[in-house]
């Protein structure tokens, strides 16, 4: 070996060790394109993107058209957006949702919108720890989508305008990219653009009746203080009116239920009997517009959920504390929960609900159905 | 031979460059750990499933939640302070550990001879949107951001005569807010650089005429009734 040889030998090894030191510093490179003009309000707070799934361009117009295709079920009829219209921010106005067998569900379908806050746990029972793993939960139900994740994949990677948009998102099809471009589209359904969102950016008032609607959302009663109060945010937070992100803080018992037949809920996560009857506290963004109403779909509208929370809770050994002492009257509830709201505070509060329905997000064309139009969504 | 030995130590010289990068990883710093367990008296917390004695009245209580902000943590020392940046904790007692840790990084610990810490959310930071260490205006311990923060949250039920009260104590206000300070002792800081702390909530009911809770069975937001139980903020907190 000469020196020249010996050199080199030496300079590619040690090129190939810095190569291999630069592993630790330098993430995956993929040609693809990160979304800078993505609104947020400040007011929802700190989120976080996983970080072996970037929100790209790329990935969520994948994840936008998987949403729309009924190619991701056995039978070929039921896409995801088949219970999740956009129209009715992402619910299917039904009282159980509807999958490829037929059968009712035994929920109903949760709207999807500022999904990277509020409680990380998703469905009503918070057993999917992520939007990825979620993605994949209806694809293979029975009675949803009822799809083989093998058989979806061969499918898909027969298609050449899907190879191309896997490749460019994710190199290549495969049952993980399938859930992370399905989590990244839904990652933008942000809702912000409420008169209640108007509100907050100092850019409209509130009429009378929403802005004393708004105030009794935003208290719990305390006759002690001459405060009265609806008690919503012990439950759902000021901003994004989701349940709260900590822990199982987003989860609660509130009073569908007596102990008699009180339903697992979040006991079926995480085994614990005081657990048991708690449901993730939805988003009350557009909620106008996504009845029935609560895990089960008993309320067909806003004024029976009234109702419940002003004398209609059934007590059991979960109920929330919070739920059993609000009261607008003083000491009335060994007996009868109730709220003692009147029917103008009642009638107050669901004019103020209704201020959280944004158009924008129920006709924004980024969200909606891409096999539907060929006009460029860009902005 | 000799071309073996250039190979060798060519491949040698590869792994210890590698090596130095990989050691170039963030490595653990000085740490201090603050370890705060929850007590009824002398009874360690356990939520949900232990019944506590009444403090003033008859009957028995469970809790099923115990929350409480610690904030600006500071170190004092003879040759200058150490400030936590963004020092909002919101300590709780329902993860998988009956107790809540702090860890301060980078800092000499041997350096301090006090510590001071805040109990509740100062009134700069309250009633303010402020995103920083754990204030978020969207979480459970928010009310709504022109009236501020719960400091400490206490809820559970009292059963008595047969009957199950609810018991919520949300106590805030800029008023309830209190610091408290305690020595830092050498062994603790050279040894297993750990200070334990208790949180005892009976102190919230008073000692000499201790509070009966069927009587004071909520307190939000009557201004009496929260500096009542605030007073006790001021030795909820002990060294252990």
């Amino acid at each position: 070996m000469t020196m020249s040889k010996k050199i080199s030998v030496t300079a590619i090894l040690i090129a190939v060790s810095v190569i291999a030191a630069l592993y630790f510093f330098v993430p995956n490179k993929r040609s693809t394109t990160h979304l800078m003009n993505m609104n947020v309000p400040f007011v929802f707070g700190r989120f976080q993107i996983p970080q072996d799934n970037p929100l790209t361009k790329e990935s969520v117009e994948l994840g936008r058209r998987l949403f729309y295709d009924p190619r991701l079920s056995s039978n070929n009829k039921v896409s995801c957006a088949t219970c999740h219209k956009q129209r009715l921010a992402f619910t299917d106005g039904l009282v159980h949702s509807v999958g490829v067998s037929g059968k009712p569900l035994a929920f109903n379908t949760m709207s999807l919108s500022n999904l990277m806050w509020g409680p990380q746990h998703f469905f009503w029972n918070g057993r999917s720890p992520s939007l990825e793993n979620q993605a994949l939960q209806p694809i293979q139900h029975i009675d949803e989508m009822d799809q083989d994740l093998t058989l979806l994949v061969d499918e898909l990677a027969k298609d050449a305008s899907y190879r191309k948009l896997f490749d460019l998102a994710y190199g290549g099809v495969t049952t993980s990219a399938i859930a992370k471009a399905l989590a990244n589209f839904q990652r933008t359904l942000i809702s912000a653009n409420s008169r209640y969102d108007q509100y907050l950016r100092g850019e409209i008032k509130l009429t009378t009746e929403e802005e004393l609607g708004r105030k009794l959302f935003m208290a719990h009663p305390d006759t002690k203080a001459s405060l009265r109060g609806g008690n919503c945010i012990d439950c759902h937070s000021q901003f994004l009116t989701s349940g709260f992100s900590t822990l199982y803080d987003g989860f609660s018992n509130n009073g569908l239920n007596s102990d008699d037949n009180l339903p697992a809920g979040l006991l079926e996560v995480t085994g614990k009997e005081e657990h048991r009857g708690l449901f993730k506290t939805p988003t009350l963004r557009n909620i106008a517009v996504t009845g029935p109403y609560m895990h089960d779909g008993r309320f067909e509208n806003l004024q029976q959920v009234l109702n419940h929370y002003n004398g209609g809770i059934k007590r059991s050994r979960t109920l929330s504390p919070l739920i059993v002492e609000a009261d607008n009257i003083p000491k009335t509830q060994k007996n009868h929960i109730s709220l003692n709201l009147s029917e103008d505070e009642k009638k107050a509060i669901i004019a103020f609900l209704h201020t959280l329905t944004d158009e924008d997000f129920l006709t924004n064309r980024r969200f909606s159905n891409p096999f539907n139009s060929e006009v460029n969504d860009e902005e | 031979m000799k071309n073996k030995v250039i190979l060798f130590s060519s491949i040698i010289s590869a792994l210890v460059i590698t090596a130095i990068f990989a050691l170039m990883q963030p490595s653990q710093p000085n740490q201090l750990t603050l370890r705060f367990s929850p007590f009824v008296g002398k009874e360690p917390l356990v939520l949900h499933h232990k019944n506590y004695p009444n403090p003033g009245g008859e009957g028995i209580f469970t809790v099923r939640d115990l929350q409480l902000f610690i904030s600006n943590i500071r170190l004092i020392g003879r040759d200058g302070n150490y400030n936590e940046a963004e020092s909002y904790h919101l300590a709780r007692f329902d993860g998988d550990e009956s107790f809540y840790d702090i860890v301060l990084t980078n800092i000499n610990a041997q350096d301090y001879q006090q510590i001071e810490l805040g109990i509740g959310v100062d009134p700069s930071a309250n009633g303010t949107i402020t995103i920083a260490g754990d204030l978020d205006p969207n979480s459970r311990m928010a009310w709504s951001w022109d009236v501020g923060y719960k400091f400490l949250l206490l809820e559970g039920a009292l059963l008595y005569q047969e009957q199950q009260l609810p018991l919520v104590y949300h106590i805030g206000f800029n008023e309830s807010y209190t610091t408290v300070t305690f020595p830092i002792s050498e062994t603790i800081t050279s040894n297993n650089r750990l200070i334990k702390f208790n949180v005892d909530v009976l102190q919230l009911f008073g000692k000499a005429e201790p509070i009966d809770l069927s009587v004071i069975s909520t307190v939000k937001f009557d201004p009496d009734h929260v500096a009542l139980i605030a007073k006790g903020f001021n030795k909820l907190i002990t060294l252990d």
